[in-house]
């Protein structure tokens, strides 16, 4: 079989710089005309480089990439399996076959923490390796408690790591501008929200229900087609499809806060691997950081939150007859 | 619960304002069921509405700690809205005053959603889907040995329920039980006095206690019923 290998542009995790949202989005190639997930095909195995970093040393991110790595294994939903390989004077970005996390010092990339770079056949969209790295030049803590003003290296792990299996990031979040043109986080409901939690905190070490839904629909545990549910529908402007409309869905019953964007010209969203269920439906425009982080052309976000006018069953082994949530411009 | 109080009062007011009607009917002897027959019923139930819960969507919040305070995405508040539906039920006469009866209703209510909270939405109220609802009960109705007028005798009613409400797109079902309890009066537009085959109208109002169910909270939910059927023993 020809083997066709195509390199993804990296994908970031920055620190409070202006960048954008989406919902779970996963990563995907075209593959005979249509998009198809990108994927392991076989267990994640990764190497750590041996570079330090000022404020850790490799071991210190081995430790951190083995703590974030058990957590996405812990899903019980998803089946994903990591296996470490070794240390390695190897460094991240090389086109080796090799997975390969490490620090680097990358100073022009002054607010990225962290990227994650692929390698896939785009015959079927497997992953045939993937690289991340940690920016050296931030201070890094390792404490199990956090540092202040230092950043934890589990959790950015733990957002590389769900690039790396095939991720992308998550619009769930609410940001503010400041006053050096950057975004502060005020909230966020994903680990893949893409734009790191203030130095100090720990709070995203812990996968989110949305970072589970992702997971579990990119690499769904045996039942999961059979025990979860999704949601169907469009968003509309004047009777038209829009393209880009962040649409969270929210169990009342069990609080969970799961999203997507509706991704064609139609304006048609689907939101799966629900725990089946009525949600609450709300639109909403990307304007909590940079549209073109997510899409490469135009979208509308000249339009309010709205509502579905009623709750939507996601059903057991199964998906929801579509809604339609329209939306009136501001 | 003061919404649920006036509604209470509202049927109460409707069961005394059919008894009092019936009070001023003719002075002849004491109406009366005959033992060992069949009774059927037909006609509607009003429901009244109940809360089914409030609840929160919340995002993670950007501040130290494992654990810090989350924020506030929006509220929604729902509640199954009161509806009438229809209702047949079949009864035994055990004696004259002592009647195990079962029937099903069917209704469908609509559950409104209240939307409040969102930093970027004025509040609103969401017109919400419109539940298929089943009810299933067994009862004990026993009439008092007392009467208004001669051809009304109220009654007391006790009985237990099985309740299912299929959601809009009917793939989902959610179940629970319906313990009531209630008084009512039975008015014979004819016989009245162990006549077999007699025929009239029947009210009654009752508190119910709801167990499962759709619910946000799983909480137990009260609300009143105000019937009127027409009777046929047979």
């Amino acid at each position: 079989m020809r083997q066709v290998i195509g390199r993804f542009v990296a994908i970031l995790l920055v620190a409070g710089a202006s960048s954008s949202v989406d919902a779970y989005l996963k990563l995907g190639t075209p593959v005979d005309g249509r998009v198809v997930d990108v994927t392991w095909r076989a267990p994640v195995r990764y190497f750590v480089s041996d570079a330090d970093a000022g404020s850790a040393s490799a071991n210190d991110l081995l430790g951190a990439v083995s703590r974030a790595s058990a957590t996405w294994q812990a899903v019980p939903s998803a089946t994903v399996r990591f296996e470490f390989q070794g240390i390695t004077a190897s460094v991240p970005g090389m086109v080796d076959g090799r997975t390969t996390l490490g620090f680097q010092d990358r100073p022009e990339l002054d607010r990225v923490l962290g990227a994650t770079s692929f390698l896939i056949d785009t015959t079927d969209g497997a992953i045939v390796e993937a690289d991340v790295f940690f920016n050296s030049r931030f201070a890094w803590s390792v404490s199990a408690a956090g540092t202040p003003g230092r950043v934890d290296l589990e959790s950015v792990a733990l957002h590389e790591l769900g690039h790396l299996l095939g991720l992308s990031h998550s619009a769930l979040g609410e940001t503010e501008l400041t006053g050096t043109g950057g975004r502060r986080v005020i909230a966020s409901g994903s680990v893949m929200f893409p734009i790191a939690m203030a130095a100090g905190t720990i709070a995203d070490r812990v996968l989110q229900t949305d970072d589970i839904a992702g997971i579990s629909d990119l690499y769904p545990a045996a039942d999961q087609l059979t025990t979860t549910g999704g949601i169907a529908g469009r968003v509309t402007k004047n009777g038209q499809g829009l393209l880009g409309a962040h649409v969270v869905a929210f169990n009342p019953e069990t609080g969970a806060v799961v999203a997507n964007f509706a991704l064609n010209a139609n304006g048609e969203f689907a939101i799966a691997r629900l725990e089946p269920g009525p949600y609450i439906l709300r639109a909403e425009p990307l304007d909590d950081a940079e549209v073109d982080s997510f899409f490469s052309s135009a979208i509308d976000v000249d339009f309010r939150v709205a509502y579905a006018s009623r709750m939507v069953v996601a059903p057991r082994g199964g998906a929801s007859a579509p809604i339609e949530i329209k939306v009136i411009a501001k | 619960m003061k919404r649920l109080g006036a509604e209470v009062l509202k049927c109460v007011s409707a069961v005394v304002l059919v008894c009092v009607s019936a009070a001023v009917a003719q002075g002849q002897p004491a109406p009366d069921l005959r033992a060992h027959r069949l009774l059927l019923d037909g006609g509607v139930v009003w429901s009244g509405s109940y809360a089914i819960g409030d609840s929160t969507a919340q995002l993670r919040g950007n501040a130290a700690g494992p654990s810090p305070p989350p924020f506030t995405l929006f509220s929604s508040s729902s509640e199954v809205g009161s509806v009438t539906s229809v209702v047949a039920r079949v009864g035994f006469t055990l004696t004259p005053r002592l009647v195990l009866e079962g029937g099903a209703a069917f209704g469908t209510p609509r559950v409104p959603v209240a939307m409040s909270r969102d930093p970027e939405a004025s509040p609103q109220q969401l017109a919400g889907e419109q539940l298929k609802q089943y009810l299933f009960d067994a009862a004990v109705v026993w009439h008092l040995p007392m009467r208004w007028g001669v051809r009304v005798r109220p009654f007391v009613i006790g009985g237990v329920g099985y309740l299912r409400q299929l959601h809009e797109e009917r793939t989902l079902a959610e179940t629970g039980q319906v313990y009531y309890g209630g008084l009512g009066v039975r008015h014979w537009r004819r016989g009245g006095s162990g006549v077999a085959r007699a025929f009239g109208l029947r009210g009654d109002v009752r508190a119910n206690v709801r167990l499962g169910g759709i619910d946000f909270d799983d909480k137990n939910r009260v609300f009143p019923t105000l019937s009127v059927h027409l009777f046929v023993s047979l």
